[in-house]
């Protein structure tokens, strides 16, 4: 037991594949870019449609909210890569699959909007309602109070919240092994195949991944609070 | 026969069954991450020796994505530990210890939210410390975690679906299973999707329901 233990301490074999494991960790980075401004960019639309005053669109987005939010990574990742080109080819008529990349991203891009979705709609009815009457007043247009009243002061106060979801979305990509996405968890499964030792490897991962998200959201929580101070002052 | 019914109603008995299995594990974990976290919770406020290993296991288990985890508690703690030594305690184990980290910072908060006067007025009194924590700062501090209790239990719920990656009979792997028999995913991947979705949706909405009629009886604020 004593034996196991100091193996599974041992990291050496970790050291020694750490070419392959850490290009495995750009996949992680790659989709965490790619999925993070997907989710960005959905969350802030389905928050525009839930503030909408028509209210079939605050319908549609209210759905869409509830819909995405409440789906597990897994099985939205899942469903969208063996589920989602199976219904676009039957309704184009042709055949289609995704590349794991593409699945992995819309997957979590669309989970991770509907959480984004909700933290815009929050920040966007904390603004009090005379900055956006006085941009009005000036005649300024809907898009330009958006752009230049609404959003910079929705940012500042959705930071915290912010940074919160794009670390749950980082923890989340290393479920994309799963359909074979060859991340730091993939190549790590490998390895463990090939060398039959699965205790260095895994124990490397979970510290690699622990380090890495203890070590950047503490500096991202450190420079947003500095951020938001000096903005405010 | 449609695909739906040959497909998704005629194997209800092992969806059902993975259901179960689904709800037996998240409720597992949820326990096992409310005692963990309390205790992690206790050991970081009032057990001073221990402290910085209390916070180093609290950001340890959050700072960890639940697949490395799994995975880490699956392969190596039977090695190192001799146990967990089913695949099903390896899952429930490693959603308790994720939840635990977040949930030992939930219980934080409220204890420290609770007013120093309280404290000191139940201490005038003469109430022991044990029983002003079990009468005084535990019931307010349980409401005021009561939100963010329920939000965890939506993430064990989600992150259950992960140990069908160690074979555990849950929802989804007996949906997966279904799918490798049959080769036709759309339907019962996509009932599978509707079951956990409309699962979480009804436990959130539960539970504002609840937070919000706690809150209402006794007089807590936002």
């Amino acid at each position: 037991m004593s034996e196991a233990l100091k193996q599974s301490l041992d990291l050496a074999l970790f050291w020694e594949y750490r070419a392959v494991l850490l290009s495995g960790l750009l996949f992680n980075a790659g989709i965490f870019a790619c999925a993070g401004l997907a989710a960005l960019v959905l969350g802030l639309a389905a928050a525009l449609l839930r503030l909408s005053s028509a209210r079939p669109l605050r319908w549609i987005g209210t759905v869409y909210v509830e819909l995405f939010r409440n789906a597990p990574d897994y099985v939205m990742l899942v469903w969208v890569h063996f589920v989602l080109p199976l219904l676009l080819g039957l309704a184009l008529r042709t055949r289609i699959e995704f590349h794991p990349f593409l699945s992995a991203v819309v997957a979590l891009g669309l989970v991770y909007s509907g959480y984004f979705a909700e933290t815009f709609r929050a920040g966007i009815q904390s603004i009090p309602k005379g900055n956006i009457e006085a941009g009005r007043a000036v005649g300024m247009s809907e898009a330009l109070i958006l752009r230049r009243i609404t959003l910079p002061q929705v940012v500042r106060r959705m930071l915290p919240e912010g940074l919160n979801i794009f670390i749950s979305l980082f923890k989340a990509t290393t479920i994309v092994s799963l359909i074979a996405v060859p991340d730091l968890m993939y190549r790590v499964s490998m390895v463990t195949q090939q060398e039959m030792q699965p205790l260095p490897l895994y124990t490397g991962a979970a510290l690699t991944y622990f380090a890495i998200i203890l070590v950047v959201a503490t500096l991202l929580r450190w420079a947003g609070d500095r951020w938001s101070r000096s903005v405010l002052a | 026969m449609s695909n739906w019914e040959r497909l998704v109603w005629n194997q209800r008995d092992a969806l059902l069954s993975g259901l179960g299995v689904t709800l037996e594990i998240c409720l597992l974990a949820f326990v096992g991450a409310i005692v963990g976290g309390l205790l992690l919770c206790l050991v970081r406020l009032y057990v001073a020796p221990l402290r910085p290993l209390a916070i180093l296991l609290i950001e340890f288990f959050r700072a960890t994505p639940i697949f490395v985890q799994l995975m880490w508690v699956n392969y190596v703690w039977p090695e190192v530990l001799g146990w967990p030594n089913t695949f099903f305690t390896a899952g429930w184990v490693a959603l308790a210890l994720q939840s635990s980290g977040y949930l030992a910072e939930t219980f934080r908060t409220g204890i420290e939210a609770v007013p120093r006067g309280h404290r000191e007025a139940a201490l005038s009194v003469g109430m022991s410390r044990a029983l002003i924590f079990r009468r005084i700062v535990m019931p307010q501090a349980l409401l005021t975690a009561a939100p963010s209790l329920v939000n965890q239990f939506t993430v064990v719920v989600k992150s259950s679906t992960l140990v069908s990656v160690i074979t555990v009979p849950d929802l989804m792997f007996q949906s997966q299973k279904i799918v490798n028999v049959w080769y036709e995913p759309i339907e019962v991947l996509t009932a599978t999707a509707a079951i956990y979705i409309a699962l979480v949706f009804s436990i959130s909405q539960a539970g504002k329901y609840a937070s919000d009629w706690l809150r209402r009886t006794y007089g807590l604020q936002g």
